[in-house]
């Protein structure tokens, strides 16, 4: 399903990684999607579904016993093919990161102002005065007042959500094309996912950043999201527009991520997502499904394009 | 960091009761952990008691002391850092076993009584927690912490790093835990809407202060 926006930003096709150990895992397989300028595309699904893998094999953070297939293009440019020095000037500078955990992705011995001020003094050579001085002026112009103490403190001195914000002001102080936003609201309370979501709502509105967003935040996404790919045991299940997809997921572990809501009464599904060293034969979700017929068991569904939204399901021929 | 003179809370009450849920909320840093860790017994309040069946945790003996530990549990937010990573699961249920006294013969019948309540296959015991998703370790965390039979478990942000569905099973098994043990919680998350599914009483820590709400 393609991205309704003008224009192609992302293109991910048929993406595939393993990591190689004493026994090859497959941890993603046949990942396509798009992303248009200035679309946030939601990846959501359980713990170890491969959401951050896609995120990571995208910038090519996957660690060396890692191996991946498949096509990445961001504006047409072949990032797979790329040579380490290449990426990483991609890195930080067209495609910006945010981290799950502020707390391990900030330097604890460095100052906020110094971290703020790294990817102008490494992509742009600016000199470290000048640096930190533009960084105060994108913090002063996100809102924060008293700019000059700011910059002078440490993340261990800062709340887990103000070091999120600082992390987005980093990561976005070059102005990305795209963000990769991957859990940006785990583990934050409730008044810090709201100035987080002021955030990203500000970036996609004022700087039409494009945004790859990673939460298991059901409610989040809703919120943010202009399409949603769930994702399960390492593929997609389902890709559709945010409003039609929390109206009427098709897909039956879709259905059952949003009764799994406190609105809907917080119903579990049924058992376990298989282990990626063994996943079941056919439908990977068949072992949970009610729905589940003889065929799921023994073919496995393709992605299917239905009335403007893709599903893998057997229910949806 | 705190100046001298400061305080996280002061002038806290409340009460948590066998078979019944007390939910408390309040947003990060206003020390909602370090209430648990102090009710828990493992960080001292500067003023005010713990009572435990009408015992001051003050005035205990050691050996009351030992049965308070026992009796009253935490379970964290974070499943990965309840189990050491070098040692299979298998083994780190056994060491909960052996510090009960229970003899080496019965262990395998306990852990899978355990894994039973945990509602997992028993192969995970040969796993190690690297290997296991955040849901499936946080059911064994709670499977065994059930084993010492507690009767009251602090339950610090027992979801808050779990995805919806997972959420939705945890918070099922400690309802069905509750249910079947009497036992009591004070259960700690910023999710209102988690509070509010758990709990029969609560309240919000806000400026040092709890207020209780209906």
């Amino acid at each position: 399903m393609k991205a309704h926006f003008t224009k192609t930003l992302l293109e991910v096709r048929d993406l595939e990684v393993s990591f190689k150990g004493i026994k090859t895992i497959t941890a993603l397989s046949g990942i396509s999607f798009s992303i248009g300028e200035s679309e946030t595309l939601a990846l959501v699904g359980e713990t170890g579904c491969g959401k951050s893998v896609v995120a990571h094999a995208i910038v090519r953070l996957l660690p060396p016993e890692s191996r991946v297939k498949g096509i990445v293009e961001l504006v047409g440019k072949s990032l797979l093919e790329l040579s380490e020095k290449e990426i990483a000037k991609i890195r930080g500078k067209e495609i910006g990161i945010v981290f799950q955990n502020p707390s391990l992705a900030l330097n604890p011995v460095y100052s906020i102002g110094h971290q703020l001020a790294e990817p102008l003094r490494v992509h742009r050579k600016e000199k470290k005065k000048e640096a930190i001085s533009k960084a105060a002026t994108v913090l002063k112009n996100m809102g924060f007042v008293n700019v000059a103490e700011w910059i002078s403190y440490y993340p261990s001195w800062c709340s887990g959500g103000m070091n999120q914000r600082f992390l987005i002001a980093a990561s976005t102080m070059l102005d990305p094309i795209l963000l990769i936003a991957d859990e940006p609201g785990k583990g934050l309370d409730r008044k810090c996912i709201t100035e987080l979501e002021i955030e990203l709502k500000k970036l996609k509105g004022e700087k039409k950043t494009a945004m790859l967003l990673i939460s298991h935040d059901l409610g989040f996404v809703q919120r943010l999201a202009d399409r949603v790919a769930v994702m399960y045991a390492g593929e997609v299940v389902e890709l559709a527009e945010s409003s039609i997809f929390f109206e009427r997921p098709l897909h039956p572990y879709s259905k059952g991520l949003l009764n799994s809501l406190p609105e809907n009464g917080f119903v579990p599904i049924p058992g376990f997502s298989p282990p990626l060293s063994d996943p079941p034969s056919g439908c990977k979700f068949h072992p949970r499904c009610s729905l589940r017929k003889k065929s799921c068991t023994e073919r496995h569904p393709e992605l299917k394009e239905i009335d403007e939204r893709s599903v893998r399901c057997f229910l949806y021929p | 960091m705190l100046s001298p003179g400061k305080y996280v809370f002061r002038e806290i009450s409340l009460e948590i009761r066998p078979g019944k849920t007390f939910g408390l909320m309040g947003l990060s840093g206003e020390g909602k952990s370090t209430l648990g860790r102090v009710i828990a017994g493992l960080e001292k309040p500067t003023a005010g008691s713990i009572y435990y069946n009408c015992l001051p945790l003050s005035g205990m003996k050691k050996t009351e002391h030992a049965a308070f530990r026992r009796r009253v549990q935490i379970m964290f937010q974070d499943p990965m850092d309840a189990f050491n990573p070098r040692k299979k699961i298998g083994h780190s249920v056994s060491e909960v076993l052996t510090l009960l006294k229970v003899p080496k013969v019965k262990h395998t019948l306990k852990t899978e009584e355990m894994i039973i309540t945990a509602g997992l296959p028993k192969e995970v015991l040969s796993r190690y927690p690297s290997q296991l998703s955040g849901g499936q370790l946080q059911r064994l965390a709670l499977g065994r912490i059930l084993l010492l039979s507690p009767e009251y478990i602090i339950l610090d942000e027992p979801t808050s790093a779990l995805d919806v569905s997972v959420q939705a099973h945890i918070l099922h098994m400690l309802r069905k835990a509750q249910a079947e043990r009497n036992t009591g919680y004070l259960l700690i998350s910023h999710d209102e809407s988690v509070i509010r599914f758990m709990s029969d009483s609560c309240g919000v820590l806000e400026n040092g202060q709890l207020k209780l709400i209906d």
